[in-house]
């Protein structure tokens, strides 16, 4: 396995900002992932961390600076085009649709790799019916590795909430992408539940797939994450080791508050 | 000259009917996210009411004017109680709202056909005021001096009531949330009964002056407005008083001016084609606001 | 036989009409199930209608190749609309296809070379009652087809959610235009078949009435399958002949009574796989609990 640390840049954000009103969510953020790691993205709640993911889906586009995937920039590229680029992604609410299967959930999700046309589909042809059943196939593969797999036929409302995170990883995966974004994939999990995605996630990276992970668990973080980006107010805090990150006092500081603070508190007890 | 400028004051009076019966439209699709059909029946069945207090109950003008605008508001209260409100729990959405409003619609319409025996009725020429006024140069019939000022007294205390009160913000807020109407809180409860009275209360407004106006109580008269309002409401911005309000009293004057100066076949003509203009090239209305995006 | 014979005396019109309505309600439903709400199926529906007429009258094709015509003018009207439209918020798309559809009116009253203007258009020729219901068979097989491909996925996960949908690569607006062809399509092909089953068209024909008509089948048929739109064509044209038997002179306020129940009570229609599949799954987890005690 190559070292992540000496890899190529895969996903490069250079002086991106973008404001809702007045509301500056990323503001002047320069940050990189590279190819193979678990990159870790943290930071407070409404650091701008679900921004960063928009805007790299293309749901928002920056007000100004470049976003740059495999040497290419996605800042006015529409959604699917991104898609189809080989990015692919969780939410941070759950967003399965309503009235599907866990298997059709993935079906779809797997919408890029079909292989054949959409005309050919609806005709029918003997290519379209063998395709379909490949990627049920593959859609049937990608739950038994989240571990849904019995529970295909299932509705997907009907399914409880760490279920319905599974298969919405199994879901952005049927696309086969190169760079997966996982928005706060354990929110909700038990310490068991979400130390299996952790190792999941640890599966893909060894699969060759490169993952953003915004996590809250900094316990998750430490034991996953090759590399990490803090910000705060859409603004970098620190960036490299995960430990080295964490233990920043101007991390600490946007965490847990002033360190005066903190120890007015623990002179108050 | 003088035809010309009885022509506008004609064309303002007609437009403000249109702009009154939109503002209701406009309001309840901006505030409820409610694509209305049955609007128009809130005015057929006010102008309706409206004139039976009149041959029946001989109440002076003014009081069948409060009658057929207080009928217009309750009818509005009663349609969003039993055709709305059960699917703002099931978040059904515009469209299940929409089909529940085209039930009321034939519900309503085809009563209101029994109510006038599938006539056309028509108030008494001795029950409303009906001489002409001198305003400058030109005399003017006192029905359209009424309706000028009912527009312009209803759109200034909408558009107050809307900017510049709490309850007002409310409706704001509300606009299209679903989650905060369904919630159903006393704020959201309000705010929706609110709403649809005083809806159905300028559309029944409108229905009463209308049906005098022109001699036609009846059901037609209510889709004939809803197809007019409906126009100002699009040309106008339909979360826009303002916008409504002024595209309606131009509709009007455009219909009455092409009516009198290039031939009656083209009036509607020209309605409709300005209709498609503003769709394709200003499709946010007059006043090109964008208050309701989301992302 | 002969009971057959008398039922179709008495309400064979209601079943013609029906399956005409059932051809605009899965035009309606055609983009309703890509999440658009929009009125313009009477439009092509018109475009259809009028061109299969003039053609037939004037040009003395057959009524077949006719009815071809009628798809392709739908289809590519459709087309011309969908790209002015796609570009609106969903609410405003709503008002604006209702605006296109006054318009449409005004255009036929106008244009008395096309239509007839105010006097109307006679329609030459009659279609059999047999020839719409296997159009309607070929057509309802389409829509089958297309829920069972690709398309039909996208086109759900569109509807659901299409910003989800969009990072998953299906584009959205590309699929809302083809439902807005297949839609044009479909709404010619039923104009056609109005036209040549009234066998006189005016500008009232295809407006208002019709188009609130259209929406409210689809919807009461339930717009999460195809086989709904063709449910609630059915129901909604026979609910008024129903009524007007049990009670006459109401007909149309109960007509009106039965859409408002439906939909309060079943506000997803009357055909609804999600529904379906939640009692399968309830029946299935009652059936394991028993089980587990026992
Ligand atoms: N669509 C939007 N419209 C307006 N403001 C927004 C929008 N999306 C995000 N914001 C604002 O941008 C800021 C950053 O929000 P964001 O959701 O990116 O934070 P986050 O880091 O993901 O927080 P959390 O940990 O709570 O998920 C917040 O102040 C939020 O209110
Ligand atoms: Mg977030």
């Amino acid at each position: 396995m190559p070292d992540p640390a000496a890899s190529r840049i895969l996903l490069e954000f250079d002086d991106v900002v973008k404001s809702f009103g007045g509301v500056v969510a990323v503001d002047h953020l320069s940050a990189h992932v590279r190819q193979g790691s678990v990159h870790g993205l943290i930071g407070p709640n409404g650091a701008g961390k679900t921004t960063m993911i928009n805007l790299i889906t293309g749901l928002f586009h920056p007000d100004s600076g470049t976003i740059s995937f495999d040497g290419k920039h996605l800042e006015a590229m529409a959604p699917h085009q991104i898609a189809a680029l080989g990015i692919s992604r969780t939410y941070q609410n759950v967003r399965l649709f309503s009235g599907m299967t866990a298997l059709e959930q993935v079906m779809t999700g797997c919408y890029l790799q079909r292989g054949v046309s959409l005309w050919a589909s609806f005709l029918g042809t003997g290519n379209a019916r063998r395709q379909w059943a490949k990627t049920r196939d593959h859609a049937m593969s990608l739950l038994k590795r989240v571990g849904m797999a019995d529970r295909a036929d299932e509705l997907a409302e009907t399914l409880s909430y760490g279920e319905q995170r599974r298969v919405e990883i199994a879901r952005a995966l049927g696309s086969d992408p190169k760079l997966l974004l996982l928005d706060e994939p354990t929110a909700g999990m038990n310490t068991q539940e979400a130390s299996s995605v952790g190792r999941l996630v640890h599966e893909l990276r060894d699969s060759g797939l490169t993952i953003l992970l915004v996590e809250h668990n900094m316990g998750l973080v430490t034991e996953f994450c090759s590399s990490c980006t803090v910000i705060n107010f859409g603004r970098l805090l620190a960036e490299g080791d995960p430990r080295t990150c964490i233990a920043n006092p101007q991390v600490q500081e946007a965490y847990f508050g002033r360190q005066n603070d903190a120890e007015r508190i623990q002179a108050l007890r | 000259m003088h035809l010309f400028l009885e022509q506008f004051v004609n064309g303002w009076a007609l437009g403000s009917l249109y702009a009154l019966f939109g503002i209701g439209f406009g309001l309840v699709f901006s505030t409820l996210g409610i694509l209305n059909a049955a609007h128009g029946t809130y005015a057929s069945w006010a102008a309706i009411v409206g004139y039976y207090a009149v041959v029946w109950l001989n109440v002076p003008f003014p009081v069948a004017i409060a009658v057929g605008v207080l009928a217009g508001g309750v009818l509005a209260i009663v349609v969003d109680q039993i055709g709305f409100q059960p699917l703002r729990a099931k978040k059904a959405g515009l469209l299940g709202a929409l089909i529940t409003s085209i039930a009321f619609w034939i519900i309503l319409d085809s009563l209101a056909g029994f109510a006038t025996q599938q006539q056309s009725l028509a108030f008494p020429a001795s029950t409303y005021p009906n001489r002409m006024v001198a305003v400058g140069p030109v005399m003017v019939p006192q029905m359209q001096i009424i309706t000028i000022l009912a527009l312009i007294i209803c759109a200034v205390g909408i558009y107050l009531l809307i900017q510049k009160t709490r309850i007002g913000a409310a409706m704001r807020a509300v606009g299209w949330n679903e989650v905060a109407a369904g919630l159903g809180g006393v704020n959201a409860r309000v705010v929706i009964l609110l709403t649809a009275f005083l809806a159905g209360a300028t559309s029944g407004l409108a229905g009463v002056l209308g049906g005098i106006a022109t001699s036609n109580v009846s059901f037609t008269l209510g889709e004939g407005l809803l197809l007019k309002g409906f126009a100002a409401v699009v040309v106008g911005g339909f979360d826009d008083v303002r916008g409504t309000a002024i595209a309606g009293i131009c509709l009007g004057i455009i219909e009455v001016f092409v009516g009198q100066y290039v031939s009656t076949a083209m009036r509607d003509g020209v309605t409709y084609a300005l209709l498609l203009l503003f769709l394709i090239l200003r499709p946010r209305g007059l006043f090109g606001s964008t208050s309701f995006l989301r992302a | 036989m002969d009971a057959l014979l008398d039922f179709w005396a008495a309400y064979g019109s209601t079943v013609v009409f029906a399956m005409i309505n059932a051809f605009f309600a899965l035009s309606t439903y055609a983009v309703l199930s890509t999440g658009v709400l929009s009125f313009t199926t009477v439009v092509f529906a018109a475009v259809g209608g009028f061109l299969a007429a003039q053609t037939v009258g004037h040009l003395q094709i057959s009524i077949h190749l006719s009815f071809l015509l009628a798809a392709i003018g739908g289809g590519l009207a459709a087309a011309v609309v969908a790209v002015a439209f796609l570009k609106l918020d969903s609410h405003w798309m709503a008002l604006a296809s209702l605006a296109l559809v006054l318009i449409t009116r005004v255009v036929s009253l106008n244009a008395p070379i096309l239509t007839g203007g105010v006097n109307g258009l006679v329609v030459p020729l009659r279609v059999d009652p047999i020839e719409v219901a296997i159009l309607l068979a070929v057509v309802t097989f389409a829509f089958y087809r297309l829920h069972n491909s690709w398309y039909g996925l996208a086109s759900r996960a569109v509807r659901e959610d299409p910003a989800v949908a969009s990072t998953m690569g299906i584009p959205p607006r590309r699929i809302q235009f083809v439902a807005f062809v297949i839609s044009g399509v479909v709404g010619g092909i039923g104009g056609a078949a109005l036209a040549f089953t009234l066998q006189f068209l005016s500008p009232e024909t295809y407006f208002i009435g019709i188009a609130f008509t259209m929406i409210a089948s689809a919807v009461l048929g339930g717009s999460f399958h195809w086989f709904g739109p063709v449910v609630g064509a059915f129901v909604f044209t026979a609910l008024p002949v129903m009524m007007q038997a049990f009670v006459p002179q109401i007909e149309d306020v109960a007509k009106g009574v039965a859409l408002l129940l439906i939909m309060i009570f079943m506000p997803r229609g009357l055909i609804d796989p999600r529904a379906v599949r939640l009692r399968r799954a309830a029946r299935l987890r009652h059936k394991q609990e028993r089980a587990v005690n026992a």
